[in-house]
């Protein structure tokens, strides 16, 4: 219940690592920039779960377009570029990351203006994995017709039960395939040494994430999933590289600190919440508001914890990166990914969970094949499902959800009297 | 003194009075409009002729923050239970079927929400889906309930979306189809897609303004489920259960001088 007269409770306050993930994304983009404008480096674009580390240690800069999609979302601008896709024969239930990014470059926009870009960095190759989605391929195969340049790709077998030493091994065979084609835009040699390094900093950053994650164990938690879609911006674009580890060992040691000092990431922690799913970009601020004046953490989510790769090994790094992106929840089977969402949200100690099931993203949808069901009669966790979209505010009703997500924290109260 | 409840929904805002007693003494309904605040202070008004009330009234719905008056929200669902729970004392299932949302929720023994879900975002199967058919079918609401009684067989209306569930509808009415047929149909439709939220395991409740105006769809219910009932005054238990939820309360306030000095009373 709240009183009109309650005190606001949805102040949030930011956590201080805040001006230095700016200078460390700040930097990533001014690298990028610069190589667009000089040549001095080749740009490769890359899937977020793609193979980052080997582009980074060909002297690649690496640039994500979902990162782009993320920011497009973020920004409250996709529903304004969706539609120019969609009239370039792109669905309306495809995923909006992609068919806001082509609309935002066939209307010649992009976020990246604000650092200094007149458009997105132009491509010399782009890598995929399709171990996210299909949707990958088709969306990297738009810019390379466009650009005219080579496009590569590493094709991961979906719903993975059993994550056998073949499939290990074809990832791995593929890794290496595309290594020739990557000397020849790169201009170098691949470099054994070099890889290993990458992969070395890969895992020291994915370490270190995954440990600033579990900082939300603790009761209460000092921070939470909005800061942290916020703060994965490093370990998606630098990942591999020795920027990222700089940056969460700053961003650890702030959380470390509010655990000393009891500081919460919400005012006051009454409820633990788990997110499957993707981030509602266009509403990260109100939902993170929304939450905090329900007194509600949501201290986890599939989303944030995808990019924990701690399988990566500098002394195996072909078979290790085969491994660990062949191990990523969202390419596991809904057996594997009902196990890992049950020991996450042992792991975190949650009252409930949450399931936003995403109108323009099956894979991170986990809610359409029952899973949520199966779940509660597994662990008794009560859930709510929310329909919307990562980054298309038109399948989104906002009153709808906030009357939804308000009934499912009174529900956990009542259960808790 | 009575305590005022006021459920505040996307098409229409309701009021009870609730006595110390906790009876729903009287309920008044008024369209929501545009204005959460002009509703709530029309059914205000109205009780003000008649009866002493407290405030803070207590409210859910839509609207449950864009009043004037002082108030203490609370969530419709929980509202809604509550109230349910007061008639029946038991565990249930419930289908509310509003304006814009329907919605399933799973009460138990402890008259606690063990879940819930709320339809897509999409008014298939919702009440405006039906005020949208009838305004184009031009049918009021009583000619719906005594046409779906006159049907002598189903069709079946496939669309989700409205709008081309009149086209469907145009194009059974071009093929021969009778309107109680046709009719039938979309109340089908109607129970159809409520049945899609949840399995019902238990004694089935329904409730809102859609059954209220269209009783003939309780009795259509039965059929898939014969433990089914629709409660008196159904479409004002949410409003009554904000009170119920607040009966710990003690301390009333007596009435303001004037609550709304920039709205007027009457308004």
């Amino acid at each position: 219940m709240n009183e009109k007269t309650i005190q606001d409770k949805s102040e949030l306050v930011k956590l201080k690592s805040v001006n230095e993930l700016r200078t460390t994304m700040d930097g990533y983009f001014a690298r990028l920039k610069e190589a667009a404008e000089t040549g001095n480096r080749k740009i490769a674009w890359c899937t977020s779960v793609g193979p980052a580390e080997l582009l980074y240690s060909m002297g690649f800069e690496v640039y994500f377009p979902e990162n782009h999609g993320a920011m497009l979302g973020a920004g409250k601008n996709a529903d304004k570029y969706i539609p120019t896709a969609v009239a370039h024969g792109y669905s309306p239930d495809i995923c909006s990351y992609l068919t806001s990014d082509i609309g935002a470059f066939l209307q010649n926009e992009t976020p990246l203006v604000k650092s200094g870009f007149s458009s997105v960095p132009k491509p010399d190759i782009l890598v995929y994995n399709t171990n996210q989605c299909r949707e990958v391929e088709d969306w990297f195969s738009f810019y390379a017709r466009h650009f005219n340049v080579p496009i590569l790709g590493i094709h991961t077998p979906l719903s993975i039960q059993e994550l056998s030493p073949e499939i290990v091994k074809s990832v791995s065979d593929q890794y290496h395939r595309i290594i020739p084609d990557l000397e020849k835009v790169a201009g170098r040699k691949f470099d054994i040494d070099c890889f290993r390094e990458s992969v070395g900093l890969s895992h020291e950053g994915c370490v270190l994430w995954k440990q600033v994650l579990q900082k939300a164990r603790h009761l209460p938690s000092p921070i939470n999933f909005f800061d942290s879609a916020i703060h994965m911006g490093p370990i998606v674009v630098m990942r591999g590289t020795s920027h990222a580890v700089e940056y969460y060992k700053i961003l650890l040691a702030e959380l470390e600190e509010r655990i000393e000092n009891n500081i919460s990431a919400v005012p006051v922690e009454r409820f633990r919440v788990y997110w499957e799913g993707m981030p509602i970009w266009y509403r990260l601020s109100s939902l993170a508001k929304l939450f905090a004046k329900l007194d509600t953490c949501i201290v986890a989510s599939t989303y944030c914890n995808s990019w924990v790769f701690d399988d990566l090994d500098p002394a195996n790094p072909f078979e290790s990166s085969a491994l660990a992106y062949s191990k990523l929840f969202i390419v596991r089977s809904d057996t594997i990914k009902e196990d890992i969402l049950e020991q996450l949200m042992q792991e975190f100690t949650v009252h409930g969970i949450i399931y936003h099931e995403s109108k323009t993203c099956a894979r991170n949808s986990n809610n359409r094949f029952g899973l949520q069901n199966r779940l509660f009669k597994k662990t008794g966790i009560p859930y709510l499902e929310i329909n919307g979209d990562l980054n298309d505010p038109r399948c989104y009703s906002e009153e709808q959800s906030i009357i939804a997500i308000e009934t499912f924290i009174d529900q956990l109260s009542g259960q808790m009297k | 003194m009575y305590r005022l409840g006021l459920d505040l929904g996307s098409s229409y805002t309701k009021g009870v009075l609730v006595d110390e007693n906790n009876r729903m003494t009287d309920s008044y309904c008024v369209r929501s409009g545009y204005n959460f605040n002009n509703a709530a202070t029309k059914i205000i008004n109205h009780f003000n002729e008649k009866y002493e009330f407290g405030y803070p009234v207590f409210t859910c719905g839509y609207g449950r923050e864009q009043i004037q008056a002082p108030f203490v929200s609370n969530s419709e669902l929980i509202a809604l239970s509550r109230a349910v729970y007061e008639i029946y004392r038991s565990s249930c299932s419930i289908i509310d079927i509003g304006g814009q949302d329907t919605k399933f929720i799973q009460v138990n023994a402890l008259g606690q929400v063990e879940k819930f879900k709320m339809n897509r975002k999409c008014a298939a199967g919702t009440g405006s889906f039906l005020e949208e058919i009838a305004f184009r079918l031009d049918v009021t609401p009583e000619e719906f309930t005594a046409f779906a009684k006159e049907a002598t067989e189903e069709v079946r209306i496939n669309s989700f979306c409205t709008v081309f569930a009149i086209s469907e509808i145009i194009g059974m009415i071009k093929n021969g189809s009778t309107l109680p047929n046709i009719i039938l149909g979309i109340y089908n439709s109607i129970i159809l897609r409520s049945f899609e939220l949840s399995l019902i395991v238990d004694h089935l409740v329904i409730t809102g303004g859609l059954p209220a105006m269209h009783p003939t769809i309780v009795s259509l219910f039965k059929k898939s489920y014969p433990d089914t009932d629709s409660p008196e005054h159904s479409q004002f238990l949410a409003a009554w259960g904000c009170v119920l939820l607040n009966n710990e309360r003690k301390s009333m306030d007596p009435i303001p001088p004037d609550p709304f000095p920039q709205q007027g009373k009457g308004e």
